[in-house]
């Protein structure tokens, strides 16, 4: 795949028992998760009782997250603490992989930031189901009256729909700009391109957090009984 | 570019498997170290906590036994002022009686010497009046007959006028 020259938004293709995968999401998910991984490795190596390295960057990293899962999902919320810790990483990485020539971030293809979306809501639906009974699960559909039940359906669709475009689009688009930037600046005047590079590094940060911060509020939601 | 189709599905394989890993690698560790670290910081807290409390005690002992010197000093010091005052008192009652006492003596002395010079004198005096009227009486009349007179003589002569 080179650089520059590639058609914008098309995927390689791989078959495979009858399906049909786009293997260079894939490969490049599996690098995120390979970085993830390899970070998450190295830092917990020899945990030591004052951090130094990469201890203290994972550290920070999951006391930033702890402390809001803490804050918006209570007591309830430690045992989700793994799945948003990993999803802020995965997402982080797979963001910033795209600003790596020769690299997309596997966040730019729709069916992954739908897939991570589809985790979440599978999830918030199942515990609200476990959290309030099936009973109330199924009678908050139709609060606070009957009719509602087509606002609340359209809300509950719109949940994973939006999360999953607003990743994809935000990331696609900063992988387009930095591919037509590349097209449209002459190589001598580097400048818009280092700055939209800057920027699209704030973006990864910001996008990642965004969809955490959401996944994180539903799910408060689907295992706190005030709602 | 919205084009779904099974790389869906993979991806949340890979997502599930992800945390899986993830779980397994590092967040169950990390919870371990950071419980760790925040039971050893509690420890530590509350030992310097008790140490503190203890040190404060020790200052406390300390200052009272400093209180109760200088009071043992104080008083220490007193009582040598007062018996330093005492024997002072003693020392000089004692010089009093004792000048008291040389001066009584110093004056019996004297009483005792002029009495004795006296009677010397007394019997002197008998002695020469005697003679005396002898050679003008011309011959010596019975001694003891002479020797009753002249003393009765004197004897009256020290009732009268005779002072010394």
């Amino acid at each position: 795949m080179e650089q520059g020259a590639h058609e914008i938004g098309v995927h390689k293709l791989a078959h495979f028992a009858g399906l049909t995968f786009n293997i260079d999401t894939l490969y490049m998910t599996w690098i995120s998760m390979a970085i993830v991984i390899a970070i998450a490795f190295i830092a917990t190596r020899g945990l030591k009782l004052v951090p130094g390295g990469w201890q203290n960057f994972l550290e920070l990293i999951f006391t930033a997250l702890l402390d809001q899962i803490d804050s918006s999902m209570g007591s309830k919320g430690r045992r989700l603490a793994p799945l948003i810790i990993t999803l802020f990483m995965f997402l982080l990485v797979a963001n910033w992989l795209g600003l790596i020539p020769g690299f997309t971030s596997p966040t730019s293809d729709l069916n992954t930031t739908l897939g991570l979306a589809l985790v979440v809501i599978v999830l918030v639906h199942i515990l609200s189901i476990i959290n309030k009974g099936p009973k109330a699960y199924i009678k908050h559909y139709f609060q606070p009256f009957v009719p509602f039940v087509i606002i609340n359906l359209i809300e509950e669709l719109a949940k994973p729909i939006t999360l999953a475009f607003r990743l994809m689009g935000n990331i696609f688009a900063g992988e387009v700009l930095i591919i037509i930037l590349g097209i449209l600046v002459p190589m001598w005047i580097p400048i818009p391109n280092i700055v939209w590079l800057a920027f699209s590094v704030f973006v990864g940060v910001v996008q990642a957090f965004i969809f955490t911060m959401l996944s994180m509020s539903y799910l408060a939601n689907s295992i706190n009984d005030n709602h | 570019m919205v084009d779904l189709n099974a790389t869906l599905i993979a991806q949340i394989i890979n997502f599930i498997i992800l945390v899986v890993i993830l779980t397994w690698v590092a967040y169950k560790p990390l919870m371990k170290a950071l419980a760790d670290r925040q039971a050893r910081i509690a420890d530590s807290l509350e030992t310097a906590e008790r140490e503190k409390t203890a040190a404060e005690e020790l200052k406390k002992e300390y200052q009272e036994q400093l209180a109760q010197a200088r009071t043992q000093a104080q008083a220490i010091v007193e009582k040598a002022t007062k018996l330093a005052e005492q024997t002072k008192d003693e020392i000089l009652q004692e010089a009093r009686a004792e000048h008291a006492r040389l001066l009584k003596e110093a004056q019996q002395e004297i009483s005792r010497e002029r009495e004795r010079a006296l009677t010397q004198l007394r019997a002197e005096v008998v002695s020469l009046s005697i003679a005396a009227a002898g050679k003008v009486i011309g011959h010596n009349i019975d001694d003891s007959v002479n020797a009753a007179l002249v003393t009765d003589f004197i004897n009256k002569l020290d009732e009268q006028k005779l002072v010394i």
